[in-house]
């Protein structure tokens, strides 16, 4: 009767060990990300729809917030305990949060991936410094400039590549009620970004020195804001209240025969019902003293934002499979013609040249993703990272720099020591 | 007093300048939400659509989440109305009637919770609905709509008791009705129009709540109106067609409460109740 009581227990042991092994719970990860606008969630519900399907230890649900909410809202999370496991990132945000210890290093994960796809140096260089790399590049988006092959030949002028021939195009092409050229003045980071574009191809890009002080006020950054002024002159007069849409809007509705925008493929494609062998893109026009064009770009990432190493082991797994060639070109062709590949494999994967827009704009994309090699962000280029870049992204110092021109009537040298000042007064804090 | 022609010009002018300041943007947006993609940007606008197409509004019903918010927005504002206005009455009723230490003092009090910016105690408020687990649960935003809206509606409510004659209440305590009764059976059918404004304020600040439904709410699913859009519109690409129907098709419900307790405002407040 032992024997038997024995032989009972160790198989119910046995059992239990075993199903509890066949039927072990999956990995759940939570993923913010900030891409909402319907099509973008549906192409990422389709591609989790798959992972988890082929992964059914690992189950990813996604969780999209807003850009503009997101700096309060995750920290808040993260306080309460209910942050997120994967967040997607661009590189000032990923200070914020480093800042409060919410960020998990990812250097193993990055060696292995750049050994397997090439990581474009330029989409991975703002997310390392401390002695580590605290996201994964998803995509890049990088500003270039945009006009109509045909608008341009009417006027008889070729495609700038200097400040001088685009100041010269812009003013031939503001004619008849068009504006030669649409560049916003808003306090906004559409202007900071434009802005920053232009001073990039001055040779004013870096705006911290080794030390951390503000190194703002030079003649290259003047020179760059006198020249954007210039240009603004030539722009619609309510830039003052432009973002995005409005610049994109100007140029669909072929008022602004150029303007600076990461990219116009989608509205041009279907709001202005455009022909897709007119519409031009360049690089951003570099000073006359300069050789070479250089440009914004945002390398968008995903932080790994768990402390549970079962959930950071599924993380790895899953932005693995993410950038596989054959799943990465879906995941950029959720916005075609707007988020560029930052893998090396990922610029001549099918999956993203197969996609129907890619194809049918293959030249523009061509040209966007060569333009975002050489992509900088300002306060992200010297290789090492202050936090005061946070706060001084987040008040847009550098398009209330701007605005001291075009508003206040401020000379530009004036403008960029106050805006040196505004600089380091928050960089004390 | 008869007008001069001169004075009935300016002041029929005067009257159409400000209904056509107010009616031009409203007007702007319902006909370019049925608008071609290539009218509504051209840089000068139409003001009579030169082409007419629902693509905006299959669009938004039928490609996002939009009745999902819309149906979410609902519940809130209904919810977040019925208890302000429950809560207001018979809290406006106290401050009116009711003899207490510090009554005054206390009135003016709470209108500094309406003053108080709602920026200042989100994240605490986070903190304190995650404890709970009321994070993204719409009952959050009702707490939340209620809290703020609760102080104004007091004080919209105290100020439409005070125009009813007191010989009203003297004749029902003579009649020997307690103070539940002369609230719920004498005063509340008086002061409807007062009711029906704050139901108003209560339904409308709790529709265009934006700031705390964007951080207690997580999930798609449970999006209120004003968030889901904000998401649905995008950033860097703005699809301005869907960004119209989403407006137009946004004012609708208020529209439809106005137009369902608009009579109360023309009703007068106390006609035949003192004979």
């Amino acid at each position: 009767m032992m024997k038997l009581t024995r032989l009972l227990t160790l198989a119910g042991f046995a059992a239990t060990l075993l199903t509890g092994t066949a039927y072990a719970a999956p990995v759940d990860l939570t993923l913010w990300h900030m891409e909402q606008p319907p099509h973008r969630v549906q192409r990422m519900k389709e591609l989790l729809d798959e992972f988890n399907a082929a992964h059914p230890d690992i189950q990813v649900k996604q969780e999209p917030q807003s850009w503009g909410e997101v700096y309060a809202k995750a920290p808040a999370a993260f306080a309460a305990g209910n942050g997120p496991d994967l967040l997607f990132t661009i590189p000032d945000f990923t200070t914020v949060l480093k800042g409060i210890d919410a960020v998990v290093p990812v250097d193993d994960l990055v060696k292995d991936l750049d050994a397997k796809h090439g990581f474009i140096e330029a989409t991975l260089a703002p997310y390392k410094y401390d002695d580590h790399v605290w996201a994964v590049p998803a995509y890049n988006m990088a500003i270039s400039l945009w006009y109509r092959n045909s608008v341009l030949k009417a006027a008889g002028v070729e495609v700038p590549k200097t400040w001088s021939e685009w100041q010269a195009a812009a003013e031939k092409l503001s004619t008849d009620g068009k504006y030669g050229i649409g560049l916003p003045a808003n306090k906004q980071l559409y202007t900071d970004q434009t802005v920053y574009s232009v001073m990039v191809n001055s040779g004013a890009a870096d705006i911290y020195k080794d030390d951390g002080s503000i190194d703002f006020d030079k003649p290259a950054t003047v020179n760059a804001y006198d020249f954007y002024s210039k240009l603004a002159k030539l722009s619609p007069a309510d830039n003052g209240s432009w973002t995005w849409g409005e610049a994109e809007a100007c140029f669909a509705s072929n008022t602004c025969g150029m303007i600076l925008q990461f990219g116009v493929i989608n509205t041009y494609d279907t709001q202005a019902e455009g022909d897709a062998a007119d519409l031009g893109v360049a690089p951003v026009p570099h000073a006359d003293d300069q050789s070479e064009s250089a440009t914004i770009s945002y390398s968008n990432a995903i932080m790994l934002t768990t402390k549970d190493e079962a959930k950071q082991a599924a993380a790895k797994v899953f932005l693995a499979w993410l950038l596989e060639p054959a799943n990465y070109g879906r995941f950029l062709t959720m916005e075609p013609g707007l988020f560029l590949p930052v893998t090396d494999d990922g610029a001549k994967a099918d999956s993203f040249w197969n996609d129907k827009t890619v194809t049918k704009y293959k030249s523009q994309v061509e040209t966007m993703i060569s333009n975002s090699h050489a992509g900088k962000l300002f306060g992200f280029t010297t290789g090492k990272v202050f936090p005061s870049i946070g706060a001084i992204s987040a008040q847009n110092v550098i398009a209330e720099t701007l605005q001291h021109i075009v508003v206040d009537g401020q000379s530009a040298a004036d403008a960029v020591k106050g805006g040196q000042a505004r600089m380091s007064e928050i960089a004390k804090k | 007093m008869k007008r001069t022609f001169g004075q009935a010009l300016s002041l029929y002018g005067g009257l159409l300048l400000i209904a056509l300041l107010i009616c031009m943007p409203f007007w702007w947006v319902i006909t370019g939400s049925i608008k071609l993609p290539r009218e509504i940007i051209q840089r000068v606008p139409t003001m009579i659509p030169e082409s007419f197409t629902l693509q905006h509004f299959e669009k938004l019903l039928q490609a996002s989440d939009f009745p999902v918010y819309l149906i979410n927005s609902l519940i809130v504002a209904s919810f977040s109305t019925a208890f302000t206005v429950l809560l207001a009455l018979p809290a406006a009723y106290a401050f009116f009637r009711m003899e207490f230490p510090g009554r005054n003092a206390l009135y003016r009090t709470i209108l500094l919770a309406y003053a108080f910016p709602g920026v200042v105690v989100l994240i605490p408020l986070y903190g304190l609905f995650a404890k709970v687990g009321l994070i993204d649960s719409p009952v959050a935003l009702v707490v939340v709509n209620v809290a703020f809206a609760l102080p104004f509606s007091i004080w919209m409510m105290r100020s439409f008791l005070a125009t009813i004659p007191r010989e009203i209440e003297e004749a029902a305590v003579v009649d020997g009705a307690p103070t539940t009764t002369i609230l719920v059976r004498i005063l509340m059918p008086l002061i409807a129009p007062g009711i029906a404004s704050v139901a108003i304020f209560a339904f409308i600040s709790s529709w265009t709540e934006y700031l705390f439904a964007s951080v207690l709410i997580v999930s798609d699913a449970r999006r209120t109106i004003p968030v889901g859009f904000a998401g649905i519109i995008g950033q860097y690409q703005i699809d301005w067609g869907l960004l119209l129907a989403g407006a137009t098709a946004a004012i609708i419900p208020v529209v439809a409460l106005f137009a369902l307790v608009g009579r109360w405002f023309v009703s007068g407040l106390t006609d035949g109740a003192v004979k």
